[in-house]
């Protein structure tokens, strides 16, 4: 037999399993396509010039891993179901005098086209939606968009198309194997005949019931940010364990329960969909434990990120309150000269002036940061290089200085101080504290302070107003002879804004760079300079660039991913939906002669479908319900602190996910309802 | 009294492709008394399966009548037509037709949880009948669990439950040894014997010999009938295998 009449009989098998290989080579070109375009944009050099563009080669690997192992994954199940689902057929062909090589010949050829197949279109929609993706990235990252013609690189191209035939190439092979393996009567036997009702498994319940309560129990007990931060992943493979569990043992143990409760059980969609589950879940738990997490996957990340970056504005608003913190200097000898405030404010507002703009504030601002252990009201100097919650981080600030920035008028006197505490600490009042010898009492909570602290947050922080310059210096002291070469210096920074602050992000760069040449002059004009000086700017917009890089970068990543897991749990559905349908058949068609009409028929196939399609949509929203607490605390971690703001981003996620959801499972339903009928 | 009657019954399928048509059945009339047991034998393609799936109502005839207890099946509208079926007919299929999802005391109350009936009604209609047919040790088991013959007692357990008029068995014993046969063919007797009326397809002659009454049908018509009579179930074992050579080497009518 020639090679021409596999390949024909191949793709008219293809071609009447359309059921079965049309969504796995879908899966296949869209999964080729996401890894295509990411891999593509790590690697473009257009966007690495664009402002925050290089958090994108940074970033995409980490997508590209996670985007090729789900591909792996995805592409060895479709094929082990297809598989399963045609034993069958193969058998028949044994007994029509093919031999197991030519099954063999006739698989390969099957794979192989739609593994070409799938590899061409994933290729060349990826190509096509790779412009798409740059504009939706230059949208996200906030900078002009990039037009211009397509672009394409062999060097990315050639990758993600190797990586797929090979991973068609695998399951050839698998199949190869898999195929020499079978027996002909088992191929031709129907498959799950006298499957037994399976049994409660108590001891499984109990680990589920435990290690799910232990899951979600971290997650709102952990009050601490950074405890949050390692206890995360804890959470994370607890609730994964738990849903396991549950879904195997837990799912029996509820079934059976509803079927004990005859007047429950014994109405008609009831009882088919109670005794239809109870059959099938010992096969289909695990499916829908799967579905269940990557759906609660795809929600967290959705969740996440898309609060993260619509948040950034937020995180801006509440670390500067004012544009522009910076100091100058330059060296003699090894000593850092400053230059100071007074000359230092001339040359900014000399070069705005030159630059027509405007400077509508300047003040000073003179504090000290420092860590301090904590312990019943006493601070200890004892330096950790870990943040642990019995570390809290201090600002120090004389009252005269507190006075001209904020023009309030304190009054301490002595060891009398003003606190403020941050919204997000665990020690919300605090009464006063101890440092060495000296006791300082509270008198005073203030709503707010002139410094952010914001950045500090995974750790108590406390702004902290001093009677006077006498006290600060003896702070200054005691730390410093306490921590050596690990104190802190006393930040000394000229506080501007200009007036038009969304003018100044165009123009920031050339302002400072200005700057930076006078600062350079006047180190210059001092003859004992070395001719080394510095310039430390503290910049709202720099600050801007920055998080929008990263955090937009962040943002397409879980959007991207979200979409990848969204495609992988739809497949799996669909699969589910489908083997389900072929099982079912029988059955309904039993019940039609049985005495029931097609509404009837009808009906108990919708209250079957949507338990098994809905049931893991609750869970996920249950264990991302519980993972919200947690989640909260991580976001602080990552400088995003308004709950609000994350509730809305969850519900929004959600929302956007149930609807997905809800497509995907009418398409499923109407495959269903066709192959029942 | 009649029970059923059928009048006049003809059925022409049209392929689907073509527009050929093929009559199944040409003109089909009898009628069964209540309490009767009926068989009809006839060959593969007579028109015995048609005929079956017209009395079942899942089929509607070109033309003629067929009138259960007087009432017309073809005037019976789509929706109630399934009520109707669960509360007048009980089937009894060769291949069984349990589901393997239910336990066998499930299987037996499907037909009335579907017409939702309370759970104590249930109880109560069962248990004479699972006594009856022997089933009482069984009723917690699976259909996998258990023998042929006692998955075809199951089915026709489940065909009594609703206190049916008219019994459709279809090949009842095309799927049991001979010692199930037997056992079947009993219960079917019992039944009948308490009243039950029964008509019954079938191919074997020894099930056709246990009923009151052969029809034997061909190329879409009743051709011939028998009646028991006083005959002995091997005597008319006999009259049936002598009426088939017959009729298939088309020898003059007895």
């Amino acid at each position: 037999m020639k090679v021409g009449f596999y390949t024909r009989l191949a793709w008219s098998n293809l071609r009447k399993n359309r059921r079965l290989y049309l969504p796995s080579i879908l899966t296949g070109a869209g999964m080729n396509a996401v890894f295509y375009i990411i891999l593509t944009l790590a690697a473009d050099e257009r966007l690495g010039d664009v402002k925050g563009g290089q958090y994108l080669t940074d970033l995409m690997p980490l997508g590209t891993m996670v985007v090729g192992l789900l591909s792996f994954i995805l592409v060895l199940y479709t094929n082990s179901f297809i598989i399963k689902q045609r034993k069958r057929e193969f058998g028949l062909y044994h007994i029509l005098g093919m031999e197991k090589r030519h099954v063999g010949h006739i698989l390969f050829w099957e794979t192989a086209i739609s593994g070409v197949m799938a590899v061409a279109a994933g290729l060349l929609g990826g190509i096509l939606l790779y412009k798409l993706c740059v504009l939706i990235i230059c949208r996200i990252l906030k900078v002009d968009s990039i037009l211009g013609i397509y672009y394409v690189s062999l060097s990315t191209v050639a990758p993600a198309g190797i990586y797929f035939l090979g991973l068609y190439l695998i399951t050839c092979v698998i199949n190869r194997v898999s195929i020499a393996r079978m027996k002909p009567i088992e191929m031709l036997q129907s498959p799950n005949t006298g499957e037994k009702e399976p049994k409660t498994k108590v001891l499984m319940l109990l680990v589920g019931v435990l290690t799910l309560t232990a899951g979600y129990g971290i997650s709102i007990a952990t009050k601490q940010p950074l405890q949050a931060l390692t206890l995360f992943f804890l959470a994370v493979v607890l609730v994964i364990i738990g849903t396991y569990c549950l879904f195997v043992s837990g799912s029996i143990a509820v079934l059976k329960l509803l079927k004990g409760r005859h007047r429950f059980y014994y109405q008609k969609n009831h009882m088919i969909a109670v005794s239809g589950m109870l059959y099938r879940m010992k096969q289909n738990a695990a499916g829908l434990a799967s579905i269940s997490i990557m759906a609660t996957m795809v929600l967290v990340m959705m969740s996440s990120t898309v609060s993260l970056y619509a948040g950034i504005e937020d995180t801006l608003e509440s670390r500067y309150t004012h544009q522009v913190y910076l100091n100058a200097g330059y060296y003699v000898g090894d000593d850092y000269q400053k230059i100071p405030h007074d000359q230092l404010f001339d040359m900014m507002e000399q070069t705005a002036e030159e630059q027509n703009l405007t400077i509508t504030y300047h003040g000073e601002q003179r504090y000290l940061g420092c860590a301090f252990g904590y312990e019943n009201g006493e601070m200890l100097l004892q330096r950790t290089n870990e943040f642990t919650p019995d570390v809290v981080q201090c600002f120090f600030m004389t009252q005269e200085d507190y006075e001209s920035l904020t023009g309030e008028q304190l009054n301490l006197n002595g060891k009398e101080i003003a606190i403020h505490s941050l919204p997000s600490n665990q020690r919300r009042s605090v009464d006063g504290f101890k440092l060495k010898e000296n006791e300082f009492t509270c008198t005073r909570q203030l709503d707010s302070f002139p410094i952010s602290m914001e950045e500090y947050s995974i750790v108590d922080c406390f702004g902290i107003v001093l009677s006077g310059e006498e006290e600060f210096q003896n702070i200054e002291q005691l730390q410093r002879e306490a921590y050596g070469d690990h104190a802190s210096e006393v930040m000394e920074q000229l506080v501007v804004d200009f007036s038009d602050r969304k003018a100044m992000e165009n123009h920031y760069e050339d302002y400072f760079d200005a700057l930076r040449d006078k600062i350079h002059l006047v180190a210059e004009a001092d003859e004992h300079s070395n001719g080394g000086f510095g310039m430390s700017v503290n910049c709202y917009w720099d600050t801007k660039e920055y998080i929008y890089g990263l955090l937009g970068t962040l943002f397409f990543l879980g959007l991207i991913l979200s979409f990848a897991f969204l495609f992988a749990t739809a497949l799996v559905i669909y699969y589910k939906q489908i083997s389900e349908g072929y099982e079912d058949r029988n059955r309904f068609q039993i019940m039609r002669k049985v005495g029931m009409s097609e509404d009837e028929t009808k009906d108990a196939i919708h209250t079957q479908i949507m338990l098994v399609f809905f049931l893991p949509l609750i869970v996920a929203a249950v264990h991302t319900a519980f993972a919200l607490p947690i989640l909260i605390r991580l976001m602080r971690v990552l400088l995003q602190s308004n709950v609000l703001l994350f509730l809305g981003c969850s519900a929004a996620s959600f929302a956007v996910f149930a609807l997905i959801y809800l497509v995907i499972y009418r398409m499923t339903a109407h495959t269903y309802y066709h192959i029942v009928s | 009294m009649t029970l059923l009657e059928v009048k006049g019954l003809k059925k022409i399928y049209t392929t689907r492709f073509g527009g050929n048509q093929v009559q199944a059945l040409s003109n089909v009339n009898f009628s069964v008394e209540e309490g009767e047991y009926v068989a009809i034998m006839g060959e593969s393609g007579s028109g015995k399966t048609t005929l079956l799936n017209m009395l079942a109502a899942l089929d509607r005839p070109t033309s003629g009548q067929i009138l259960l207890d007087g009432k017309e099946l073809s005037s019976i509208g789509e929706k109630e037509l399934a009520v109707f079926r669960r509360e007048n007919l009980g089937f009894v299929f060769q291949e069984f037709n349990l589901l393997d999802t239910f336990s066998i005391k499930d299987n037996i109350f499907l037909p009335l949880v579907l017409s939702g009936t309370p759970v104590a009604e249930m109880e109560r209609r069962l248990a004479p009948i699972a006594r009856r047919l022997g089933l009482d040790q069984l009723l917690r088991k699976f259909p996998y669990e258990i023998s042929g013959g006692q998955k075809q007692r199951v089915a026709v357990a489940r065909a009594l439950i609703t206190n049916p008029k008219l019994i459709l068995a279809d090949e009842p014993t095309g799927a049991l040894d001979s010692k199930s046969t037997d056992d079947l063919l009993r219960v079917f007797r019992d039944i009948n014997a308490q009243g039950q009326t029964i008509l019954m397809v079938t191919h074997s002659t020894r099930a056709a010999s246990h009923a009151n009454r052969i029809l034997f049908i061909k190329d879409g018509e009743v051709y011939h009938q028998i009646y028991r009579g006083a005959r002995t179930n091997e005597q008319l074992y006999q009259k049936i295998s002598d009426t088939l050579t017959m009729l298939a080497t088309g020898g003059e009518q007895a």
